[in-house]
């Protein structure tokens, strides 16, 4: 693995009128990491999550993308220098296919004249589709499929994908966001998003998981960092810890520990 | 359920299941595929069952080439109307501005032609006519305000315009738009014409092109679209565009069809549009939708309305039907799409294959 950051904030500040969401909050993941971001409601995990996608601009602090200094303006500046968010609400359109949704943005066109006219190349389009499916390992319904055919984990594995393709296609890597990607799906579907995101971690990508669903985040994460009241309360290795102290970080009952 | 995950270690197998089943394990079952089948040729299977029904009934006088093409002449101006609200509709945005659009633009092309400006200069101006009210109605409709009510009050504005352009009075005489109305080429009527190229031109457009397919998506998920970076609101313009143009059109080839440019908007044609549009099944709530199937609507209104008046049945009957029809048809469309979703939750076909190296870290 190495040792560069895809992406780290340091001393990042947040604040909404008096309210300060994030107090002086260091975070990083590495290329191939995949970090859980655990926390209670309010414990402004989502709000870091907005800090790193460009969604929200945080108070103070620096953001470095591969160790290069950014200063996202909106979520569009964020992607284009490799990091995607996977939303809650999916934002996949239900009555187009699985090839047009995965590429909505970067259709292919066809040959000239054809491409003066914006006319698609459908078949490269599912081609593309196919073989960016099958790089994850996943294989679903046929890329012609409108999306409103699916269920729910089908959905949530295109959205993720999407991401991943995004990142890869553009970035050779690149860092992935998710909130609370298995909130909808059931075990089977879990696990099924469960192994896409090992998938997309040995393909190099840094991943970021806002998650309630601690066998979720003890069987996929490298790494856990746990928010209680806008700071950082722990930042621990998987395999240094167990399941009652997370909870302990989470609630506050338990002493602080930073190990990265 | 079979959408089991294959843990590391099955990567012989997952090798394996992936050749042979990559086919035949996502095909959809028949049943599933039937349902969708009807669902979304269901308005085809329909128009052939009346083309059917009113031939035996009204045997021998439905079925001939003269009374076709004369369904197609009386579906063409519903068509056109339907198709400039279809697209309007599949990109979100209910645009009821229609009528007074195609009021507005024959009132202008009526005067500009009177007043001795050539033919085609005043087909163009009152096109351009009809894509500068639907900029504007995209517009006002951006600053967050409802698009129904704002496209009442386009409608409203642009009646009382083209009355004052007129002054209140029809502009008749226009017998050089012959060429657009009442003729006839190779014995079929010129609207039929336009109807197929205006048609087949919006089809292509929003099937096999880029901007197309935005449009759909912009309907359906506007954030979904802004997401990826595309400016969504270019996109809501131009259905507006898109819709006033086809209003505009419409008004035109109304004109022409009675050499009379009429400042009065009729709103009944909002309506038989969208009894066209929702018997295609394109959804109100914006995002989906078959615009060959719009035009099938269309001529469904003008079959049962033909057929209806062949036999002598009183024609308020044929409104009648077209609401019974209309009601029927969207019910179907209901209980076939809940249907449908409750087969598929129940084959679940997908999997993410194992290979993973395990968790680095550790």
């Amino acid at each position: 693995m190495s040792n560069s950051y895809a992406l780290r904030l340091t001393g990042i500040d947040k604040h909404y009128g008096y309210v300060q969401a994030l107090e002086d909050v260091d975070f990083h993941v590495r290329h191939g990491e995949v970090v859980s971001l655990l926390g209670d409601n309010g414990a402004g995990k989502s709000t870091l999550l907005k800090v790193m996608s460009g969604a929200h601009r945080a108070s103070s602090g620096t953001i470095a993308v591969d160790g290069k200094p950014v200063n996202f303006q909106s979520p569009h500046d964020a992607s284009k220098v490799g990091i995607q968010m996977v939303y809650q609400d999916l934002a996949l359109v239900e009555a187009l296919d699985i090839a047009t949704n995965l590429q909505l943005g970067e259709e292919s066109l066809r040959g000239f004249p054809w491409n003066l006219f914006g006319v698609l190349d459908r078949k490269k389009m599912q081609r593309d589709s196919i073989a960016q499916l099958d790089r994850l390992g996943v294989r679903t319904a046929p890329p012609t499929r409108p999306v409103e055919m699916l269920s729910g984990g089908q959905r949530q594995v295109v959205a993720i994908a999407r991401a991943a393709v995004r990142v890869l296609e553009t970035h050779g890597s690149g860092v992935i966001l998710m909130d609370e990607p298995t909130a909808a799906l059931g075990y089977e579907q879990t696990q099924m998003v469960q192994e896409l995101i090992r998938r997309m971690a040995d393909e190099g990508i840094a991943i970021v998981l806002v998650t309630h669903n601690l066998p979720l985040c003890f069987e996929v994460s490298d790494r856990i960092v746990v928010m209680n009241r806008g700071r950082k309360l722990a930042d621990v290795k998987v395999a240094d810890t167990d399941r009652d102290s997370v909870v302990g970080w989470i609630t506050g009952a338990k002493e602080a520990r930073i190990d990265e | 359920m079979t959408n089991s995950t294959q843990h590391d270690g099955s990567a012989e197998s997952s090798a394996l299941s992936q050749s042979s089943t990559a086919n035949d394990e996502h095909k959809l079952p028949f049943n599933i595929a039937a349902l969708v089948f009807v669902r979304e040729r269901g308005i085809i299977v329909l128009w052939l069952m009346l083309l059917a029904f009113f031939t035996v009934w009204d045997w021998p006088y439905f079925a001939s080439v003269p009374n076709g093409l004369l369904i197609l002449q009386a579906a063409s101006l519903t068509a056109v109307f339907a198709l400039g609200v279809a697209i309007g509709v599949i990109s979100g945005a209910l645009d009821l501005s229609v009528p007074g659009t195609a009021a507005l633009a024959s009132v202008i092309a009526g005067s500009l032609i009177v007043a001795g400006t050539p033919v085609w200069i005043a087909l163009c101006v009152a096109l351009m006519v009809g894509a500068a009210v639907g900029l504007v109605n995209g517009l006002i409709t951006q600053t967050g305000l409802n698009p129904l009510v704002v496209t009442i009050g386009t409608l409203s504005i642009m009646t009382g315009v083209a009355s004052v352009i007129s002054g209140g009075y029809n502009i008749s005489g226009l017998r050089v738009l012959k060429f657009m109305g009442t003729a006839r080429y190779l014995g079929i009527p010129s609207h039929v014409f336009i109807v197929a190229f205006v048609y087949l031109v919006a089809t292509f457009f929003m099937t096999q092109t880029r901007h197309g397919v935005r449009l759909i998506a912009v309907g359906g998920n506007p954030e979904a679209v802004r997401r990826v970076g595309i400016n969504a609101n270019a996109y809501k313009l131009l259905g507006f565009v898109l819709s006033g143009v086809l209003a505009a059109l419409a008004g035109l080839m109304q004109t022409a069809l009675v050499t009379e440019a009429s400042p009065q908007a009729s709103p009944g044609i909002i309506f038989q549009a969208l009894t066209a549009v929702a018997l295609a099944g394109v959804s109100l709530a914006g995002g989906r939708g078959s615009l060959p199937k719009v035009l099938v609507g269309a001529i469904v209104l003008a079959t049962i309305s033909d057929g209806l008046t062949v036999k002598g049945v009183p024609p308020y009957w044929a409104t009648v039907a077209t609401g019974v029809l209309m009601i029927g048809a969207l019910m179907l469309d209901k209980i076939l799409t809940i249907t449908i979703s409750e087969r598929l939750v129940s084959i679940g076909n997908m999997s993410v294959h194992g290979g993973s190296k395990g968790k680095a870290a550790k």
